[in-house]
């Protein structure tokens, strides 16, 4: 459990002493305190009709959302796994006696930790919607609580690339590209006839999860998809990170 | 106490190292030498657990390193090869890291940790961040990180390499006196090395031990017989002769230096002619200007070793090749 919580810390520190964790941030924030402007913006305008659930357009309903999602998790994941084993310290590491398992759990939880982080100035939107009408608060918690279903298992697929690559670039074109299929494997509904495969693909679609996310709608099923494919994808990094030493 | 028994270790078609077995004992410093290549960090690495083995065994303490991993990496002290840490970290901060991560309690990593930056002598830089240490402060973080916890068996990776030969000094005083408590497993190619720490030595060749007992024993039997060297004012034309009629001289041959007047006399080995040769040249009033033994370095043991084996598989018959036995003091040496 030590050892669990002493790469967790490392791991959370070095996120807060690379420049690219602040560049992350800033571009995450740029994006969103645009988009949130716009939104305000839209909703003054009488023509728009207003909202009862303003903040319902800033969960998912633009595309930013998406595109600053798939952009960053590459980014907080590409050096978990790859750069302890491009400089050799995963040599030291994996020598103490700590498991795989432990390692990729506490390299999660410190990438899930600092996600967490890149959301908590995006509070001050509510705030200032708060201030200024009524506000709803359970959309607006299971909208935070769908940015953070969808968040793990980003990086756990992140994590993923990451334990099989010793170049962080190649971790995050890799990560992009399965976060790419993840996300879009849904709207191949459209191509499908068989009912089952479309309903199946219906569930998998996470623009939707969002979007009902953002209304108030929170059904367990989703929950349980996020859990589970995380879970999967941080089992594949931990065998992955062992079968790197038979080879 | 280190115990490897038959460690093989194939890389797809290519296979590192081909059986290798060999013991440490309690409070030994084993040296493994070998050239480039030879297999020795692979062999080093199946000792601590980073590389599985492709067959073989290996017991630290008396547990076994497949069964019971996390057991056996607590007992040992690692230092890899290229010694890696964190750049962003500083000294403290790596050191207490690595104590957590041994699962040290609070106290005793306090402890342990003022204790290991006094003997590493980085009282100093303890504050700095280091990515901005000099290789000789790194390496020696990086072995205060590996024996923080204190461990009884310790494998050190080639720690002197890269280190200008003041901080090697020290390096390798730490480690003298590391190893005088401790099991202590070492690799290098620095030959002058292994003659100062070193108990015991074990010589790797393309995956196979080609050598293993002491120092002194290896030294002997690369020699098999004494030379002594000598160098007579002006060069008489009979020297060669005089001197090859001494009882006991089996052979003289002009130095490869070239210098006129410096011979090589071959000796029967165990008989010390050194009083008969300058006899020889008082009775026929030469001045001798140099009489020196010739002692065989580790180098020459080294260099034989592993030269013939060359030889002997690029001749394409592979066989497994059994530990060299130490030679007896009188053996003698097939040329």
């Amino acid at each position: 459990m030590s050892a669990l919580l002493a790469v967790f810390q490392r791991e959370l520190r070095a996120y807060f002493f690379s420049p690219l964790a602040y560049a992350v941030l800033t571009f995450f924030l740029l994006v969103n305190g645009y988009v949130f402007s716009l939104i305000v913006a839209f909703l003054s305008d009488p023509r728009a009709g207003g909202s009862t659930t303003p903040l319902k357009l800033f969960f998912g309903d633009t595309f930013f959302f998406w595109l600053v999602l798939l952009f960053v998790t590459p980014v907080l994941t590409m050096r978990l796994l790859s750069e302890e084993r491009k400089t050799g310290t995963i040599e030291t590491l994996m020598t103490s006696p700590i498991s795989e398992t432990q390692v990729v759990v506490a390299k999660y939880l410190a990438s899930l930790a600092f996600y967490v982080f890149l959301w908590l100035p995006t509070l001050a939107y509510v705030v200032i919607v708060a201030r200024n009408s009524e506000v709803d608060w359970g959309p607006i918690a299971s909208g935070y609580l769908g940015i953070l279903g969808i968040g793990s298992v980003f990086l756990a697929i992140g994590l993923f690339a990451s334990s099989f690559t010793k170049s962080q670039v190649v971790a995050a074109v890799a990560t992009f590209a399965l976060l790419i299929f993840f996300f879009a494997i849904a709207f191949m509904d459209s191509l499908v006839t068989q009912e089952t495969i479309k309903n199946a693909l219906g569930y998998m679609n996470l623009l939707d999860h969002m979007q009902e996310f953002g209304k108030g709608v929170v059904d367990s099923r989703r929950l349980v998809y996020y859990a589970t494919t995380s879970v999967l994808f941080l089992f594949l990094t931990a065998r992955s990170l062992e079968a790197k030493k038979w080879r | 106490m280190i115990e490897a028994q038959g460690l093989v270790r194939r890389y797809g078609e290519f296979t590192a190292v081909h059986g290798i077995s060999f013991s440490v004992p309690d409070g030994e410093i084993l040296g493994i030498l070998g050239p480039n290549g030879a297999g020795k960090t692979t062999t080093i690495r199946m000792i601590t657990g980073f590389l599985p083995p492709s067959s073989g065994r290996v017991t630290v303490n008396g547990h076994d390193l497949f069964t019971e991993p996390s057991r056996v990496r607590r007992d040992i002290g690692y230092l890899p090869e290229n010694v890696a840490l964190y750049p962003e970290m500083r000294v403290f901060e790596y050191l207490r890291y690595r104590a957590q991560l041994e699962g040290m309690s609070r106290s005793d990593a306090r402890t342990a940790i003022g204790e290991t930056v006094e003997r590493c002598l980085l009282s100093d830089v303890e504050g700095q961040i280091i990515g901005t240490l000099s290789k000789g402060f790194k390496q020696r973080v990086g072995l205060a990180g590996a024996i923080l916890h204190g461990p009884r068996v310790l494998v050190l990776d080639e720690p002197t390499v890269g280190l200008d030969p003041k901080q090697i000094i020290a390096i390798r005083e730490l480690i003298r006196e590391l190893g005088s408590r401790r099991t202590l497993l070492l690799s290098t190619h620095i030959l002058p090395e292994v003659e100062q720490l070193c108990d015991r030595v074990l010589i790797i060749d393309r995956g196979r031990l080609v050598a293993d007992g002491t120092p002194a024993e290896l030294r002997q039997r690369a020699v098999g017989h004494a030379v002594l060297r000598i160098m007579v004012k002006d060069a008489p034309a009979a020297a060669p002769e005089i001197f090859g009629a001494i009882e006991g001289v089996r052979g003289v041959a002009p130095a490869a230096s070239g210098e006129p007047g410096r011979l090589d006399l071959e000796c029967s080995p165990g008989e010390d002619l050194r009083e008969a040769v300058f006899r020889a040249a008082v009775a026929q009033d030469w001045v001798l200007l140099e009489l020196i033994e010739k002692k065989a370095s580790l180098e020459d043991v080294f260099v034989r070793l592993t030269a013939k084996d060359a030889a002997r598989s690029s001749g394409g018959d592979i066989v497994d090749s059994e530990p060299v036995p130490v030679a007896s003091d009188s053996e003698e040496i097939p040329s």
